[in-house]
């Protein structure tokens, strides 16, 4: 598993999504409005998604969409998916999407993230090389995690250009020389 | 993906990419004789004053340092052929203009270390800036248009720093798109697989950007 160590990956799946329990579950204290150690049939509780991926897997709950995914989240990005605050709602959108894909019985997932992206994308990101660094960072609190690798990838290339095109001395002095050596 | 979460995926810094144009032939013209030199790269004749010569950029940078030559400026380094060439760049729906691959830092050595070799430098200055901002931007558009669809991106006549500047970042957004459209193009996919008109698109050409090549010793 390519993804394991990945530390986004892990911080993906500590999402909360809730879940709606088939089996009851002893022991566990997981629902904190509940005065019992257990869970019942037909509860309705928010898991970490690794957690409800591998109770998924074993049948014993069903996912729904987490509240990222839901009405407000989809009439804003139709409206204008620029400037919609992904990363307040959930700072891993795409990813967690993604996974939540093949789990819940809804298919329209897929499509709303791949329009969101694609509008986004397009908007904001493109413009990291022409645009001067207040307007494009101006939007960097509104971009998720994914989006903000991209953004860094193309700063970092447009800064070291600009840095180079501005001149300086072509050798540097190597860092190890920079300590004085104190004559014992 | 390794590769989202990797801070240092810039594989060239712009000082490489400035360090393999200087392999590009330049002509200088010597006033001091020196009998032929050889180097690794190969040997660069006799210098006899007043006669023209080939040689690599870097070799002419070094000479010039040591006030042993002057620049002749290329070809394209001159006004009228700049501004033919930015004329063209500013068409609505132009494709990319052939420059030289190295063109950027070619400029901005001969403007260092050669400035009075050159006519009119402050135009040709002016003029190579707004090139590379109008190219940047018709850059830019061009990356606008990836979709799910894009598997592979050509574009002509980039030169070698403009695509090391947007080599990493294409990387991850292509890697992106890939994940993110993938069920949409399966969805797609199926989806006229099942109606009666079967007919696959034909794959899109092959991905490349220019190929510089390989210096033949």
């Amino acid at each position: 598993m390519a993804k394991y160590y990945d530390i986004d990956d892990i911080l993906t799946e500590e999402e909360f999504a809730p879940v709606l329990f088939h089996k009851p579950a002893n022991g566990v204290t997981i629902d904190p409005s509940a005065e019992t150690n257990s869970v019942e049939q037909g509860a309705k509780v928010e898991l970490p998604f690794w957690l409800a991926h591998e109770l998924h897997l074993r049948q014993a709950v069903s996912i729904y969409l987490p509240a990222c995914f839901d009405q407000k989240t989809r009439l804003e990005i139709q409206a204008d998916a620029a400037c919609v605050d992904l990363r307040s709602r959930c700072p891993y959108f795409y990813e967690l999407g993604c996974k939540l894909q093949p789990l819940v019985t809804d298919r329209t997932i897929g499509i709303l993230l791949s329009t969101a992206f694609k509008i986004r994308y397009k908007e904001r990101l493109t413009k990291v090389f022409t645009a001067t660094h207040l307007t494009a960072s101006k939007f960097l609190p509104f971009l998720t995690i994914e989006e903000a690798n991209l953004y860094e990838a193309a700063n970092l290339s447009m800064t070291a250009f600009k840095k180079w095109r501005t001149g300086g001395p072509r050798f540097q002095r190597a860092s190890i020389l920079g300590r004085k050596r104190k004559e014992s | 993906m390794a590769g989202q979460t990797d801070p240092h995926i810039s594989l060239f810094s712009p000082q490489e990419v400035e360090f393999m144009a200087e392999d590009e032939m330049v002509e200088i013209v010597p006033n001091m004789n020196m009998d032929p030199l050889n180097f690794i790269a190969g040997d660069y004749g006799r210098f006899v004053p007043q006669i023209p010569t080939q040689v690599p950029l870097w070799l002419a940078v070094a000479l010039k340092r040591r006030g042993k030559c002057t620049f002749r400026p290329p070809a394209w380094l001159s006004v009228d052929n700049l501004t033919q060439v930015l004329e063209a760049e500013r068409e609505p729906q132009s494709k990319f203009q052939p420059l030289p691959s190295g063109y950027i830092e070619i400029a901005r050595l001969l403007f260092d270390h050669a400035r009075d070799d050159i006519p009119d430098m402050y135009m040709v200055k002016s003029l190579v800036e707004d090139i590379r901002d109008v190219r940047l931007h018709k850059l830019e558009t061009n990356l606008g248009t990836f979709g799910a669809d894009t598997t592979a991106v050509k574009m002509n006549n980039v030169s070698a720093m403009e695509v090391n500047l947007v080599r990493p970042f294409v990387i991850r957004a292509l890697e992106a798109f890939y994940k993110h459209d993938k069920p949409e193009r399966d969805a797609d996919r199926d989806a006229r697989s099942s109606s009666s008109s079967s007919s696959r698109q034909p794959p899109r050409e092959a991905n490349n950007e220019p190929r510089r090549p390989l210096r033949q010793r």
